[in-house]
This record gives structure tokens, C-alpha cells and sequence, in this order.
């Protein structure tokens, strides 16, 4: 469904997009993932045609989205980031407007405005003044300006900032339930998001794509895992027994009160190494009283892979 | 242009429920109306000879006199400033720029809302010329020609205030702009009255006063018209420039 190819996007000498390249297929949930100021808004910004690349080629279905930006985006619905809206127009109102002019034919307008009202569940809200409206049901607004056309792709760039856990949930909810029925590329700085309602991401940090694939895939991503023991022992007992062991890469040891050593373990691999760790330890006669196998999970693997400074970057989007 | 249309229709009704709208309506129509009780009054107390006379309250009201200038530049750049500079400010821009609708379509339904605006401010005037006609006497034919004269400086400050709107980041700045350009196209039309010759007749050809001279006269000279329509044709096209430019940023 979307295919994007070297793209870059320098504003001035900053470089917010540096030779990104991934793809979406038909019918994935796709989470876009990276710290504020990665270049997420800016790609959403290309892909839709807002930004024009400074390099690079962008295809949505087929067609060539710098070349033919207004074809392109007839397949797109698109929820920008903080979802602006004309406060002075009522919700049925502006999606007939922008039913309009997403060319939706004069005689299905009616239909197709009842019809998103109800998909992004704002219909109780359909007569309200946009100005008027909670966050909330201003961000489902949007949402429902996304369907109003019944495009086959969504993008939406961080659809539950600002909202309250409630809120947010209904949005994760509304767009799990365009799973098989769309494709849909959201992006978030905010991990269990991804975790809710995607099945494969795209992490990118700093303008570069630097992971992509399923889920499972990327948890595994990370090489080194940590596991977390309390073992009944002396710290160099532990160290002793773990020394020559082949997937262990760092044991560290901190005696507490009694008898009782904390232990963590650097592994190579997740899989079997905590078991064959336990099993070395066993059978050194140390006692086993705790484990937990740390690192491995999605948040480990996006902390490592845009750790780099993050909290530094300039606001997103800000150049434009 | 459906779309145009679409456009059109969203910015005429966010206008019309706007408490600015009535305001700016309400300031002009009060401005209007004792500039042209003022003008009557004046022939009505001063003795003339009717017959021969070429100037009449009608004439005087549709640009004899300055009072009718520095009003339309104001209301010229109050009535297109929010035109993409609001759009731009708000962040409304994006969703709008990212439908099946070109810029051309986007300019031209902005520009199809400011001459709603404009066409607006002048009908209700008409009623003073009713009104007037109870009174004395108002040549029919030079009142037409006269709001044809304004509608062609509406066709061009429109789309100057437009192409300004398009390139300032908010309202403000796209209505100082504009004020700055128009008064200082304005002032270029004086040299009428400097020069002689061809460059008077050149500085003639540009000037919004030489414009509404002949037109408050009744005289309909087409060069008027067609030069406020190339103006207004290279006006909206460095608009829709400005757009495309936009997203090279």
C-alpha cells in the first residue's frame, strides 16, 4: 500500500528525514514510532503530499506520490497531528464540507458523513459546535474526517495525544477495529500504543529508519538481555560457576543482608539462556530464589535503538 | 471547481458567523451613509446649476472624494486577511492542503469568498441611493457604472489581498501588507496629478482615482476593466505560487 524509497527532507541545513525506507502492505496496522522530533510528522507530511521531498520517491498503491501528489492522496485518509478544525462549524458540517472536497459524489454525501460519524463514534455530536468539544471527541472528529471518502489507507499521526486514559483507549479500540479493513500507519512516541494495536512497526530516530518488522521480531531485535537473579551464595560462588558458561556475557554481584547475593546476568540471547543459567547455578549447589528476565521487551528495543540523545531534539516539525 | 466552490462556501460561512463580519459590515455602512448624507447636504445648501452639472452627490460618493479611499484600503485588507493566513496560523492548512484539490482551486475559492465579501459591503448602499431618490433626482445609468467601477477595484484589491494572505504566516501581517501595497499603488495613481503628457495618462491608467473618475461619470472605458483584471490574473497567480513554494519549505 505505501512504499517509501531514499527519502530525505532538509530544512535549510537540518536534516529532519535522512534517507528513510520502508513499506506498508495492504491490511497491516502499522505503528510509526520514534521520540518527539525523530521525523515522524515530517514523513506523515511527505506521504500526504503537504511536504514536498528533498529527495527520495514515495508510492501510495501504485501511484507516485511526489509526481502526482492529488492522486495519491484520493487513497489516503489523513489525521494530522493535533487535528486541527474550524472551531465556528458544527461536526456534520464540516465532514460534509470535507466530504466535498475529498470529491465524495453529491448523492452519497449524507450516507458516507453518517456513516464515519458512527465509525469514529461521534454521532451523539453531530449537531455540536467543534469549538465547543472536549479534546476527545475532537480528536474522533478527525478520525471521522479521515473516513468521510472510505479511503483504504489511514494515516494518523499521534491520535491519542492529549487525551485522558479513557480516551485514549477508545481510540486504540476504534483503531484495532480497522484490522482487515484498512490499512492503517499510526505513528506515536508512545510505546504500549504500539503494543495495543499493531502488529508490525517502524522505529525511527533522529530522520533514519532504524528498525522495521513484526513485533515478536523487533522485541528480539536487542542482543544482549539481562536476567535478574537472588541466589543464596556468595558472590563469588556465583561468579565462579557462571564464568566459562557460553552465553553469559557480564555477571555483576551485589551482596545484601544474610546469606542472599543480587545478581545481574548479561545474556547473549533471550531464548534459552536464563534456563541454562539457572541450570549452571544449580548445579554449582547455589541456591536459586528468584529470576527475572529483564530487557527483550518493545520498550528496551526502542530505548536502545533511539537512546541517542532523544531528549535534546528540537521540536518536531518546527521549521515548517 | 467544485471544489473551489466547496472552499468558497466553508470561508463565506465562517465570515457570516464571525461577530467581525457584522462589525466591519456595520462600520461600513454607518462610514457609507454619512459620507453620503454629508455630500448631500452640501448640494442640497450650495447654489448650482443642476443642468450643467458634473458633479452630483453620486458622482462625489463613488471615489470624488478621499473619504472613499482610505476606507476601501482598510476594508480591502480586513476582508482578505484570514483568507490562507488564518488557515496558516491554525494549522487548518494541513487537512486542507492534503484533499484531491489543487492550489489553483484552493486560490480561486478564496478569492470567489473575498468577492462575496466585497459584493456584500456595496449592495446594502444601494438603498441609499433609494433613499436619495425620494429626495432629488439619481442618474440610474451612472449609479450602475459607478458600481461597476467598484466592482472592478474589488476584482483587484481582492486579489491582492489574497496573494498577501498567501504569503503571510497570520492574519495580521497579511492585512499590513496589504494595506501597505494598496496605499502604495495608491499613491503611485497621484502622479496624475504631477505629471504631464503620457506619463500623466500612464500614472492615470494605474490609479484607483482616475478609475472611479470616469466610471462616477458613467463613462464604462473596458481598459479599466481590463486592467484591473490582469492585475487581479497576476495577483492570483503568485498566490498559487506561494502555495506550491510552500511545501518546498
Amino acid at each position: 500500500m505505501l512504499r517509501v524509497e531514499q527519502l530525505t527532507k532538509k530544512y535549510g541545513a537540518r536534516v529532519a528525514v535522512n534517507d528513510a525506507q520502508f513499506s506498508v502492505n495492504s491490511g497491516e496496522i502499522v505503528g510509526f514510532l520514534g521520540p518527539n522530533g525523530a521525523g515522524k510528522s515530517t514523513t506523515l507530511r511527505m506521504v500526504t503530499g503537504f511536504l514536498t521531498p528533498t529527495a527520495g520517491r514515495i508510492y501510495v498503491d501504485g501511484v507516485d506520490a511526489v509526481a502526482e501528489p492529488l492522486e495519491a492522496v484520493k487513497r489516503i485518509g489523513y489525521m494530522p497531528e493535533g487535528v486541527p478544525l474550524y472551531p465556528e462549524l458544527r461536526v456534520r458540517e464540516y465532514l460534509k464540507h470535507r466530504a466535498e472536497l475529498k470529491g465524495v459524489p453529491r448523492a452519497s454525501i449524507r450516507k458516507r458523513v453518517d456513516a464515519c460519524l458512527e465509525q469514529a463514534s461521534v454521532a451523539d455530536a453531530r449537531d455540536r459546535i467543534i469549538g465547543q468539544l472536549s479534546k476527545g471527541y475532537r480528536q474522533r472528529v478527525g478520525l471521522a474526517d479521515a473516513l468521510v471518502a472510505d479511503p483504504p489507507f489511514l494515516i494518523l499521526d499521534e491520535p491519542t495525544s492529549g487525551l485522558d486514559p479513557n480516551q485514549m483507549r477508545q481510540v486504540r479500540d476504534l483503531i484495532r477495529g480497522f484490522a482487515g479493513k484498512k490499512t492503517v500507519l499510526v505513528s506515536t512516541h508512545i510505546l504500549p500504543e504500539v503494543e495495543a494495536t499493531c502488529t508490525r512497526a517502524i522505529i525511527i530516530a533522529k530522520g533514519h529508519v532504524v528498525a522495521e518488522g513484526p513485533l515478536d521480531e523487533l522485541r528480539k531485535r536487542r542482543g544482549a538481555v539481562e536476567a535478574q537473579l537472588t541466589i543464596r551464595g556468595t558472590g563469588a560462588a556465583v561468579e565462579a560457576a557462571l564464568a566459562s558458561h557460553g552465553a553469559v556475557t557480564g555477571v555483576h554481584t551485589t551482596p545484601t543482608a544474610g546469606e542472599l547475593t543480587e545478581v545481574r546476568v548479561g545474556l547473549r540471547d533471550a531464548d534459552r539462556a536464563v534456563e541454562e543459567v539457572v541450570a549452571a547455578l544449580a548445579q554449582a549447589g547455589l541456591g536459586v530464589r528468584d529470576v527475572r528476565s529483564a530487557g527483550g521487551s518493545l520498550e528496551d528495543v526502542f530505548a536502545a535503538l533511539t537512546a541517542t540523545d532523544a531528549g535534546a531534539q528540537p521540536e518536531e516539525g518546527g521549521a515548517s | 471547481m467544485r471544489s473551489a466552490w466547496s472552499v468558497a462556501k466553508r470561508e463565506i460561512f465562517s465570515f457570516f458567523v464571525s461577530p467581525v463580519a457584522y462589525v466591519v459590515l456595520t462600520v461600513w455602512l454607518v462610514y457609507q451613509g454619512f459620507t453620503l448624507y454629508m455630500l448631500a447636504s452640501y448640494f442640497a445648501q450650495s447654489q448650482y446649476d443642476a443642468g450643467a452639472a458634473t458633479q452630483t452627490p453620486v458622482t462625489l460618493f463613488f471615489g470624488g472624494t478621499t473619504l472613499f479611499y482610505v476606507v476601501l484600503l482598510v476594508i480591502a485588507s480586513i476582508l482578505t486577511m484570514r483568507l490562507l493566513a488564518e488557515e496558516r496560523r491554525t494549522g487548518t492548512l494541513e487537512p486542507l492542503l492534503t484533499v484531491p484539490v489543487g492550489d489553483v482551486a484552493l486560490v480561486l475559492g478564496k478569492y470567489l469568498a473575498a468577492m462575496v465579501f466585497w459584493t456584500s459591503l456595496w449592495v446594502p448602499t444601494a438603498l441609499y441611493l433609494v433613499i436619495l431618490k425620494q429626495y432629488g433626482s439619481v442618474d440610474w445609468g451612472v449609479a450602475a457604472a459607478s458600481y461597476l467601477g467598484v466592482f472592478g477595484i474589488g476584482v483587484f484589491y481582492m486579489a491582492i489581498g489574497t496573494f498577501m494572505s498567501a504569503a503571510s504566516p497570520n492574519p495580521i501581517i497579511a492585512a499590513v501588507l496589504t494595506f501597505m501595497l494598496l496605499g502604495l499603488m495608491f499613491l503611485v495613481g497621484v502622479g496624475e496629478f504631477i505629471f504631464e503628457g503620457p506619463m500623466r495618462d500612464a500614472f492615470n491608467y494605474v490609479s484607483v482615482w482616475g478609475h472611479m473618475s470616469d466610471f462616477s461619470k458613467g463613462i464604462v472605458d473596458s481598459r479599466r476593466l481590463a486592467f484591473d483584471a490582469s492585475l487581479a490574473a497576476l495577483a492570483l497567480f503568485l498566490a498559487v505560487r506561494v502555495m506550491q513554494a510552500r511545501r518546498y519549505e
